[in-house]
């Protein structure tokens, strides 16, 4: 198995396609860091506007930490495309290409094809979102230092810095894991179609109309809301609380690993039975 | 047998692409699958590689069902089907060592069939930068990259020049002398004529007619015979008029009739008689002859 998900790597990392997310993370990412470093007063004077009250702040609040916290709220947006980039790819493209007149003639199941090709793209997501992490954490920390993360949610919490690495690796931890939901849905497009834009659009028009079903305050909206794997993509967030809501975090990692695996099923009835006449 | 289909059958739509298909490949075969286009070969080739599942029927390697084991009755199993397509972005050698983690193939045996087919120089340059017969030669690489006991080959010539196309003949040859069994489909009859022991032909994706080579053509009810006189022109003229003689057409001066074989004394006798010298009297039945007369000439192979 590992050499296969070697061999999905390969067909990855070799097609310019797959490179669009990380160049445009190395790209947006820098010039969120500048805009910060000379733009972040704003950011800091509405903060201390509603901690002003209540706290005496010496020095900056404004750190590599905050900053990413406000930079992955604005990128959860944009995020899934990224990664839908390279699992559209991943089973369709091989079927429009003809490669699998190749190696599914091979001595090997399909399913351990279609299990390899997902790994791939799981490692591919979680690439991308390790990326926004050494950028916002890591060159972040060099540009903008680092200190306590204030949270202002449903009311104001203060993380003292060796907390704050704690939980930022814990709100990416299950962000890569958000991610990797929209990765199998991705795929599971891909494994129904020989081209890799259906499977993106798709998804892409998934997750709008699951951001709808959130965003507008419709009775109907709120009642099918909780059915609604979009709705759990902010456990992220939970990250942040305090304390850390494990029973929420378990409940909501459960559905979305229920919908992935609902997603992977999908995608393996159709792959084992789909006739391959590319 | 090392490779049988039984009552194989596929649809797509309402189309009926293979029709209960009955084959049977003796091991050690060169065994020649030919049809015109839209027969049905390439739907039975991928019926026989798993690449498609039968609505009916079954295929057997070695005795192991396709369709119940799954891929691995294809494990002595190598196979170009139509095109060969690879990861353009990647070299030869990469693409043939994806392929090798796939069924657990050792990797000197890359080196191995990448000389075998005339790409050993070039094994490490990206796909792209291949010929369309390079490209056909790295597919033929890949079918005998897993050192099968049955290669199943579908066009294999196709994108070669005269010179690949002698290349791939030989070794097939050579292949076969190793005793591995050889299916192909091809449209080229005079080059499955060259090679091929055993020949099944099909059309509307059913069994027209199977059997050695030779014996089809020695059992088959008429004759191609090229006749060569000194009045070619009179001589057709009086052949193409005969109950007897199928058809008789003039080609670089010679005359070429098909007739029944039981005729060729009574030709060569009326030819004479009327003045006529005949120098030789040479059968010439072709595979391609054969497939007509069985198929139809509606159905010409392109």
């Amino acid at each position: 198995m590992i050499g296969l998900i070697y061999n999905e790597l390969l067909v990855i990392t070799g097609r310019w396609r797959s490179y669009i997310g990380f160049i445009g993370i190395s790209i947006l990412m820098p010039l969120f860091l500048w805009g910060f470093t000379y733009g972040g007063e704003s950011i800091h004077d509405q903060y201390i506007s509603q901690l002003g009250d209540s706290f005496m702040v010496v020095g900056s609040i404004f750190n590599s930490f905050l900053a990413t916290y406000i930079v992955m709220n604005a990128l959860w947006i944009h995020i899934p495309f990224l990664v839908t980039l390279a699992a559209g790819d991943a089973v369709a493209a091989d079927g429009a290409s003809g490669i699998f007149r190749i190696t599914l003639i091979r001595s090997v199941s399909r399913l351990k094809i279609l299990v390899s090709k997902l790994f791939a793209s799981y490692i591919y997501t979680a690439s991308l979102l390790l990326l926004c992490a050494f950028w916002s954490l890591g060159i972040g920390s060099l540009v903008l230092g680092t200190g306590d993360l204030i949270v202002i949610d449903k009311g104001i919490l203060i993380l003292d810095q060796s907390e704050a690495w704690v939980r930022m690796t814990l709100a990416f931890s299950l962000a890569i894991l958000v991610m990797c939901t929209v990765a199998t849905l991705c795929f599971m497009f891909s494994a129904m179609v020989n081209n890799s834009v259906g499977p993106i659009i798709g998804t892409m028009f998934l997750i709008i109309v699951g951001y709808l079903v959130i965003a507008i305050p419709l009775d109907f909206f709120d009642k099918i809301e909780p059915f609604v794997f979009v709705t759990y993509f902010d456990v992220w967030i939970d990250a942040f609380k305090d304390p850390i809501p494990w029973g929420d975090i378990i409940r909501k990692l459960g559905i979305l690993i229920f919908h992935s695996t609902l997603f992977f099923g999908i995608a393996a009835v159709v792959f084992l039975h789909k006739d391959i006449k590319t | 047998m090392i490779l049988e289909t039984k009552n194989l059958s596929k649809s797509f739509g309402q189309r009926k692409a293979v029709d209960g298909l009955n084959l049977e490949i003796p091991e050690g075969s060169v065994y020649g699958f030919l049809g015109p286009n839209g027969s049905g070969k390439s739907t039975t080739i991928r019926m026989m590689t798993a690449l498609i599942l039968p609505d009916e029927g079954e295929v057997f390697i070695q005795g192991n069902s396709v369709q119940k084991m799954g891929n691995k009755a294809l494990t002595h199993v190598g196979a170009l089907i139509e095109r060969a397509d690879f990861y353009k972005h990647l070299s030869g050698e990469t693409n043939l060592e994806m392929l090798a983690r796939i069924d657990g193939t050792d990797f000197s045996r890359i080196q191995y069939v990448l000389g075998r087919i005339g790409l050993g120089k070039r094994g490490h340059d990206k796909v792209k930068t291949y010929s369309q017969g390079m490209k056909q030669r790295l597919g033929i690489a890949q079918a005998l990259l897993s050192n099968p006991k049955l290669l199943i080959l579908d066009e294999p010539t196709n994108g070669l020049d005269p010179q690949g196309m002698k290349e791939v003949r030989d070794l097939i040859r050579d292949l076969s002398s190793e005793g591995i069994t050889i299916f192909i489909s091809s449209h080229l009859l005079d080059e499955v004529q060259k090679v091929c022991s055993h020949v099944a032909m099909i059309n509307l994706g059913k069994l027209i007619t199977t059997g050695e080579v030779n014996t089809l053509l020695t059992d088959s009810g008429f004759l191609i015979t090229e006749v060569s006189v000194d009045q070619t022109d009179i001589a057709h003229d009086l052949l193409k008029v005969q109950g007897w003689v199928h058809q008789c057409d003039i080609v670089d001066d010679k005359l070429r009739v098909s007739l029944g074989k039981d005729h060729i004394s009574e030709m060569v006798q009326m030819l004479v008689q009327n003045d006529i010298q005949v120098s030789a009297v040479i059968p010439r039945t072709s595979l391609e002859d054969l497939f007509l007369s069985k198929v139809g000439t509606e159905s010409v192979i392109v």
